[in-house]
């Protein structure tokens, strides 16, 4: 009795151990079962897509039952505001709701605002949102009421924007603002779903300016025949002819620091200007990088259908980094300030870290070094928090150094972005950028080879050749003087070796 | 006079363009080992150029290597240059045979051939901003093989001026023909072999069913 008693006590002892075991092993693979459920990948310098590490993970899921409130229904936009606070637009329940920084719970929540002349108003599908840094001012996009509203934070309406009567603006054309958002000065831009001239802009007191930021028409065979007929053709004809138009962006943000308004354009049909960035001229700052794809490089057919990344929303980050929602793959691109691509994520599905494939709204960052992505679900009607990996922190810290100038500062984030993963091209840049400024050139020769950046590779050689004939001077100019010295001392020997067998063959025949 | 040994007449064919061609076809000289020497140099030549250049004037090179593309650089356009040559001034009265043809039109090559060797080596000693020694050298080598290659011709067919034009302008095209029914040859063959072999199959099928 005893000694089963015995038995079974070190039988549950081993059991005990053995789940304090799996616990153990189970917290420290804990990451491993929060994968991701896609693969990460990234572009190399081939433009070939190869697996690389996560820069971000998904930590959690937010609907609106989370957030304590009911369910969302289509909402339309997410937007964080100067102070953390976030502004999600329930546009199915005709509401806007104010979130805490963490994300958790809902601090006001607004479906009624009080007009100037005292009545109550509501919403009727809102579609987007932007509150001002500077005045705290709420924008919103009253789609279906055709109007834009600009709110205090208590609740009360400032002005209402209406369509405009200006003979600018073509009173056939309805108002329905989708998107919107103020700059430095207060003049407001919104973008409607039924124009291709660009955002509609308004001055600070409501005023219908004019048109801001239109794209550019694709320079395709047709477009350019169709220029050359209208050249040619009578004022009659010119009227029955097609008109080449650009096709419109669909959403913007605002970089708050430089005042840059940076355009996204969700159509499948062109590849100019998906992403521009436009300045308060304007004018694309882009505009060079007309080859540049963004999103993915390659568009997968299958069964008839293209899956061509849409971008549906553009965030710029307190970094500068501009991160683009595609919809067709439910990822997100991110792009340091430079448009160069750092991260990849997301893809369509029901996990957490996956959206509903076309049906994904928002996107949002969080903090300075863009520590948090926010992406809003339509579909599903909920956020996803993604949070930065150790990988992610190291890429950014690194790129703001590199971006900032600190290219030697910026070294050894580099390499140890290197270490975590060898295909991963602008760390090969950084470094050889890094090692060039600091004189080591052979080693900024090499790794320019690795990044097949042919140009810095030209400047890191042009450096290295001088340093390496500086330093062999002598040992060069010694070579020199010994070869031309020896070559004369050769010539003449073999000359007098020529002469000699003469001689004796003359001495021979004279003798 | 002019009793040179082969290498010395391939150095005199070429540091004298004018009348080079003319005193080896007076004399009889060149060897076919040395046109096999030419376009095997050629090749590699070929092959330096796209790969061995400094990564500051060359883009890097493919990771996968196929040899193909500079067999047809080489050896498949001189091949063709030769039959075209043949063909065309047999028709114009020339008198040069096939082996004559093959052995000056090698022999002409030599400039653009060191030209290249020496642009792989200048290749990683210069700068982007030397590029004009690059292509200095570059066209030394074409132009000297250019004029070198029309002397060839001259001389083999013995040509007047003009007719050596008009001869070379019919090879080009003559060329644009060969290779032309080459590939239309090849994916032909290419057809009846994969019809001969579904042949065999089907029948291989019968038998065991």
């Amino acid at each position: 009795m005893k000694k089963k008693n015995k038995r079974s006590y070190r039988k549950q002892h081993c059991a005990a151990a053995g789940i304090v075991c799996l616990l153990v092993f189970s917290s420290m693979s804990a990451p491993a079962a929060a994968d991701e459920p896609y693969d990460v990948y990234n572009y190399n310098y081939l433009g070939e897509a190869v697996p690389s590490q996560a820069g971000y993970l998904a930590e959690r899921s937010v609907s609106g039952l989370d957030l304590g409130t009911t369910a969302l229904n289509a909402p339309a936009d997410l937007f964080k505001d100067s102070e953390d606070f976030f502004y999600l637009v329930d546009s199915g329940n005709n509401r806007i709701l104010k979130i805490d920084s963490e994300f958790t719970e809902i601090v006001q929540e607004y479906t009624s605002f009080t007009m100037p002349d005292g009545s109550e108003t509501t919403m009727k599908n809102p579609k987007g949102v932007y509150v001002s840094p500077d005045t705290g001012l709420m924008y919103i996009a009253d789609n279906e009421n055709s109007r834009a509203l600009i709110v205090n934070p208590d609740g009360t309406v400032e002005k209402e924007i209406t369509k405009p009567t200006s003979t600018v603006y073509d009173q056939q054309l309805t108002f329905l603002p989708q998107k919107i958002l103020c700059d430095n000065a207060g003049n407001v831009y919104i973008v409607l779903n039924n124009t291709t001239k660009g955002a509609a802009m308004f001055d600070a007191s409501g005023e219908f300016i004019g048109y801001y930021g239109a794209n550019s028409v694709a320079p395709t065979a047709e477009v350019i025949a169709n220029h050359f007929w209208n050249a040619i053709a009578s004022e009659d004809e010119k009227r029955y002819r097609s008109r080449s138009t650009p096709t419109a962006f669909d959403n913007f943000d605002i970089d708050t620091v430089k005042g840059f308004i940076y355009t996204s354009t969700s159509s499948g049909s062109t590849d100019t200007d998906i992403v521009k960035k436009v300045n308060p001229e304007g004018y694309n700052l882009f505009d060079y990088m007309s080859n540049f794809t963004w999103g993915d490089l390659f568009s997968t057919w299958y069964s008839g259908t293209s899956y061509k990344t849409k971008i549906v929303d553009i965030d710029i980050g307190d970094d500068g980094s501009i991160n683009c929602l595609d919809s067709t793959t439910g990822r997100v691109f991110q792009y340091d300030k430079e448009a160069d691509l750092l991260f990849i994520m997301g893809a369509t599905g029901d996990q957490v870290g996956s959206f509903t494939a076309g049906n994904v709204a928002a996107i949002e960052t969080k903090g300075e070094n863009c520590e948090n992505i926010y992406v809003l679900d339509a579909g599903k009607g909920s956020v996803t928090v993604f949070g930065q990996t150790v990988f992610g922190q190291i890429v950014h810290h690194a790129t703001t150094l590199y971006n900032g100038g600190y290219y030697e500062e910026a070294l050894d984030p580099w390499l140890e972005v290197l270490k975590r993963d060898g295909n991963y091209r602008r760390a090969y840049l950084g470094i050889s950028s890094a090692y060039y400024n600091m004189g080591r050139y052979k080693e900024s020769m090499e790794y320019a080879k690795k990044a097949d950046a042919s140009a810095r590779y030209n400047k890191a050689f042009e450096r290295y050749r001088s340093q390496w004939l500086r330093q062999h001077l002598t040992a060069i100019l010694i070579i020199a003087v010994v070869l031309i010295v020896g070559i004369k001392v050769l010539k003449r020997v073999l000359k007098n070796k020529r002469k000699k067998p003469a001689d004796t063959a003359s001495s021979g025949s004279g003798s | 006079m002019m009793d040179l040994t082969q290498p010395q007449w391939v150095k005199h064919v070429v540091f004298h363009p004018f009348e080079g061609f003319e005193d080896l076809r007076w004399k009889k000289g060149g060897t076919l080992k040395y046109t096999a020497i030419i376009i095997a140099a050629l090749f590699v030549a070929m092959i330096a150029d796209d790969r061995w250049c400094g990564f500051q004037f060359r883009p890097l090179p493919d990771a996968m290597f196929s040899v193909m593309p500079y067999i047809m650089k080489s050896v498949v356009y001189f091949l063709a240059w030769v039959l075209g040559n043949w063909a065309i001034c047999t028709l114009l009265d020339g008198e040069g045979t096939m082996k004559n043809i093959c052995i000056y039109s090698s022999y002409a090559l030599i400039p653009y051939i060191v030209s290249t060797f020496i642009n792989v080596f200048l290749s990683h000693i210069l700068v982007r901003d030397e590029q004009v020694f690059f292509s200095t050298v570059y066209y030394i080598g074409l132009i000297w093989s250019a004029i070198l290659l029309f002397s060839a011709i001259k001389s083999v067919h013995q040509y007047t001026f003009t007719k050596t034009v008009a001869a070379i302008i019919l090879t080009l095209f003559a060329m644009l023909v060969i290779l032309f029914l080459a590939v239309l040859f090849l994916s032909l063959f290419q057809k009846v072999y994969v019809f001969f072999y579904s042949l065999y199959t089907e029948i291989l099928y019968r038998i065991r069913v």
